[in-house]
């Protein structure tokens, strides 16, 4: 097959000892990228981009891809840790990762984070090597209408995230949208709710909000819990036990497939797939209580996701040069700064180049699992510090995340605003998942239904008539029914007991 | 905890309805469709619904069970979350006029302290650290800028 | 004191303030010079930046550092240019005609107007240009202008932001060709364009030369005009509108570096000095041509100039866009 020919020249470019040694610097370039507050992954490729005029593209490039898809990774290890998302596609995992690492196994869940990250990994490039271009054609089949109707699925999900009351979920979710429509606003292109603050004219900023939420609020419950014990963890109990590997089996696959195609379509950004997978596994799951108290699952499925959609996003731009989000147009520019335009010529134009790359993902990927997986029981011993220094080196690094996002004090404002938030909330269980949706939802939402509305010049139809759209309103229509129609009741009961 | 989820409905209520009314300077339709201040309305309309609709819930009883307990706060842990924000707003305060190495050195230095650090050593040493050697590394190779205040330092 | 030995005084104040000014301007940098963009990493403003910054530190003596301050289009950066010490350590990059209209939108509630800047030199001018997708039935420039005339707003044509300079340049086209009416539709950036193009969503994009140019070479898009007095030295088959006929759609977006308002003279002229050969080294030029980024230095009055006429060219075609129907 002329494909596997292809790849196996590939492959033997790409194991070359210098191509080898650009992965691996690659790897552990975007790990440290990921654990490092305030740089992601798209302010540190653009930094290394001039590194790629003096190297070779096909190395250069190797290394860039490198970087990318480690940097998914290296989130994950501060979400375990200290609930402090390094980089915004590691939110979800902190739901139940920093849960597990509370109660000891912060080792075990960092393993089946590297382990599903790798198998995600995987299974997308060899998607992307079996089906790529016939598949690379439904990304374009996804437009701004079918878009807008992809986010309100997505906003579906809240029913689920909700917790102890429907209505108080519902109601966080929004207020993430609410807070979503800070800033510029895309109708007229004027500021919106900014009261006169530059700083907010941007919005209110994601990463910030997070980092209050989930890491500043962290701390400041564990404050005069010094009383807490730390529970050692044994070497066996790094491994998960056989029903975690099982749990753990079903969510790595699901959240590869969720990685996968939703990594297809140009601009769904990293995360949603994280609360997809999430989401999927709590709902099929026969103990969904135990999510948000350390379910292995909950850690599996959203890391599976993330790392799948990394490798998946790289299909849109090699086989179309569509770029699917800011960070992987970065790449693009990288390309272009080396005279490659990515694209269905380049594929035709230079074949060895493209498949070296594509090799190196597989390579990549492996090379990520046997960097991480040994090191895992050294970071989870970070945990063993006294709690002083975890907690205020948690915070020098929550102060230099939020500050180096932009060079703005207000980021570091809004982070210790939304750490007391985060603090009351926690304190009287209000979910802060369905905000967090709301949050990221809001901004694709409308945008997406301003720019069909343009298109269409203010037709409604056109939600309509294009079938991809209208099979997406249904079904999403008919999950918030079934959501409805299977939580409703017990809300309703609820509400006149005691 | 009742009372907990009675002071938050209230909160909201206190963001959507402020909210309600300024989305209507903003118009709400235009030629194509809803306008800027289409969503921020509705929105806010249904936020306050679903507000009221809670308070209604908690007085009947529903959702927080009658001896539900908030977590448990001892007047040590106020005291040091507390300090914890003192701070951490502080050291907002001070980041641009004195300085990134200025302002990290204190702040780490004296919660360390204050949260129990015994190590006078460790500490020294971890606020150097975590100050100086953390601009460093950001500032000098990675080409991150970091605050430089009004000392030159 | 007598008049003699307070003259010889005052000329002696004088002559020493004269040096300390000249001292000072022969010292300056004496620390890292922070080189703001408006625009996040990795942009095309952003590697123009850091491909002059690297070179021009070299001769300055001191690092010149690159900040990121993106956000609502550019007016974060800006206002945050304004708003800094006219003292020769933080200059930045303003992009005309996109710094103009976040002046002239009163919506926009910008804090600073056009003299709050002191212009210091020109590095790129990137042409604003027409293109399809290559399969398209539209050839020319003129039969599109036939089909928005024909069917008035029904063709899709494609911005890369509202009050962008593509914005402005349909609205140019539309006055230079009465009776075509496009549908505009307000995506963000040229990949955005690129993908709708692609999917059929858009019948015809305005962008700017710079972002098109590898794609035009490699065959998948078609460039139907550039709008600029000459011909692009990257597309140089693509007719000019000046040649089809409509010598007033001249559009085209430049970047170039401003301290904020006050700045010594002295100052300002050693970094215009600095970094004019920075972008006169070969190096650069490679760098940006191998992009397709055209190199455009203005300096002085001429820089001025040209700040003043966009400026006043932005106004006109802001209001419209204001007032314009969109159905």
């Amino acid at each position: 097959m002329d494909t596997l020919q292809h790849l196996m020249a590939g492959l033997a470019a790409a194991m070359s000892w210098q191509n080898l040694a650009f992965a691996l610097m690659g790897c552990t370039l975007g790990t440290l990228i990921g654990v490092l507050p305030g740089l992601g992954p798209a302010a540190g490729t653009a930094i290394l981009i001039p590194l790629t005029f003096r190297l070779d593209p096909t190395g250069g490039l190797i290394m860039l891809s490198a970087i990318y898809y480690g940097a998914m990774y290296g989130g994950t290890i501060t979400s375990v840790l200290i609930n402090v998302p390094g980089e915004a596609a590691s939110v979800v995992t902190c739901f139940d990762g920093y849960q597990m690492a509370k109660q000891g196994r912060g080792g075990t869940a960092l393993g089946v984070a590297a382990v599903g990250s790798f198998i995600g990994g995987i299974a997308a490039t060899v998607a992307l090597v079996v089906v790529a271009p016939p598949l690379a054609r439904l990304a374009l089949s996804f437009g701004p209408p079918e878009f807008f109707a992809l986010m309100l699925v997505g906003l579906g999900l809240v029913t689920s995230l909700a917790g102890r009351s429907l209505l108080a979920g519902l109601a966080m979710a929004v207020l993430g949208l609410l807070i979503a429509m800070v800033g510029i606003d895309p109708v007229r292109g004027a500021p919106r709710f900014t009261f006169g603050i530059p700083s907010l004219y941007d919005g209110v900023g994601f990463i910030p909000v997070v980092m209050g939420l989930f890491g500043i609020a962290e701390i400041l419950l564990t404050m005069g819990a010094s009383d807490r014990q730390v529970i050692t963890p044994t070497l066996t109990s790094l491994l998960p036990s056989r029903e975690e590997r099982r749990r753990s089996a079903g969510a790595i696959g699901r959240g590869a497939g969720i990685g996968f195609f939703l990594g297809l379509i140009p601009g769904v950004g990293a995360i949603i797939p994280t609360f997809v997978a999430y989401v999927l596994e709590k709902r099929l799951s026969k103990t969904p209580e135990k999510f948000g108290q350390g379910a292995i699952e909950g850690v599996a499925a959203p890391e599976t996701a993330n790392n799948a959609y990394a490798n998946a996003a790289m299909i849109p731009l090699l086989t179309l040069g569509i770029p699917s989000s800011p960070t992987i147009a970065v790449l693009m520019g990288a390309f272009i700064v080396n005279g490659l335009t990515p694209g269905p010529f380049l594929f035709q134009e230079r074949p060895d180049l493209v498949w070296a790359v594509i090799a190196s993902f597989f390579l990549g990927n492996i090379l990520l699992l046997v960097l991480n997986l040994p090191l895992v029981g050294l970071w989870a011993r970070i945990l063993h510090l006294p709690h002083q220094y975890v907690s205020v080196g948690t915070l020098l690094f929550c102060m230099l995340g939020a500050y180096s996002l932009q060079q703005n004090v207000f980021d570091v404002g809004v982070m210790i605003v939304c750490g007391i938030i985060g603090y009351g909330m926690r304190r009287i269980d209000l979910p802060v998942a369905p905000l967090v949706l709301g949050l990221i939802l809001g901004p694709f939402i409308e945008k997406s239904l301003r720019t069909s509305l343009e298109m269409s010049g203010g037709d409604f139809s056109i939600f309509l008539t294009r079938p991809l759209c209208l099979a997406l309103l249904v079904v999403g229509g008919l999950i918030l029914l079934g959501s409805a129609l299977r939580l409703a009741p017990a809300e309703i009961r609820e509400s006149s007991t005691n | 905890m009742r009372r907990g989820w009675q002071v938050a409905c209230v909160c909201l209520l206190g963001v959507f309805v402020p909210a309600l009314v300024t989305s209507l300077d903003y118009s709400l339709t235009d030629a194509l469709g809803p306008g800027p201040g289409f969503f921020p309305f509705w929105l806010s309309a249904i936020g306050i619904a679903l507000c009221l609709a809670m308070l209604v819930q908690l007085v009947r009883g529903g959702v927080v069970s009658h001896d539900a307990a908030a977590l448990p706060l001892s007047r040590q842990a106020a005291l040091q979350a507390g300090a914890v924000l003192l701070a951490l707003t502080m050291a907002a305060a001070f980041l641009e006029p004195l300085g990134f190495r200025l302002t990290m050195l204190p702040f780490i230095a004296g919660l360390l302290l204050a949260l129990g650090a015994r190590s006078l050593l460790a500490v020294a040493l971890c606020a150097v650290a975590g100050s100086f050697g953390v601009f460093h590394v950001f500032y000098y190779w990675l080409k991150v800028p970091l605050p430089i205040g009004v000392l030159g330092i | 004191m007598s008049r003699f030995a307070t003259a010889m005084f005052a000329a002696g104040l004088a002559l020493a303030a004269t040096m300390a000014g000249a001292i000072a301007q022969q010292e300056y940098p004496t620390r890292p010079i922070q080189l703001m963009v408006a625009f996040p990493a990795g942009g095309s403003t952003d590697i123009a930046a850091r491909i002059v910054a690297s070179i021009a530190e070299k001769e300055l003596g001191q690092s010149i550092v690159v900040v990121n301050k993106g956000g609502a289009g550019g007016q974060v950066g800006w206002t945050e240019l304004v708003r800094q010490r006219p003292d020769g350590y933080y200059i930045g990059f303003i992009n005309l005609p996109a710094t103009n209209t976040v002046i002239l939108d009163p919506e926009r509630k910008a804090i600073f107007t056009e003299k709050d800047f002191s212009p210091i030199i020109n590095q790129v001018l990137d042409p604003g240009v027409i293109w399809v997708k290559s399969d398209s039935s539209y050839k020319t420039v003129q039969q599109l202008i036939d089909a928005a005339r024909k069917a008035p707003n029904t063709l899709r044509a494609a911005t890369t932001g509202i009050l962008s300079d593509d914005h402005l340049a349909i609205l140019m086209t539309e006055e230079a060709a009465p009776g075509a009416v496009f549908r505009l539709v307000h995506l963000e950036g040229g990949a955005a364009q690129f993908k709708e193009i692609m999917a059929g969503n858009i019948e015809v994009a305005f962008d700017n030369v710079g972002s098109i140019v590898p794609r035009v070479k490699s065959g998948e898009v078609r460039a139907l005009a550039v709008m600029d007095d000459v011909r692009s030295k990257f597309l140089p088959d693509v007719p000019t509108m000046k040649e089809l006929g409509y010598p007033t759609v001249i559009s085209s977006s430049t970047r170039g570096v401003a301290a904020p308002k006050g700045t010594p003279e002295a100052i300002i002229a050693k970094l215009r000095d600095v970094l004019k050969r920075a972008m006169e080294n070969p190096e650069h030029v490679k760098k940006l041509e191998d992009q397709g980024i055209a190199i455009k230095i203005m300096v002085g009055d001429d820089y001025a100039r040209y700040f003043a006429d966009t400026h006043a060219k932005a106004k006109k075609y802001t209001e419209w866009a204001k007032t314009r129907p969109m159905k």
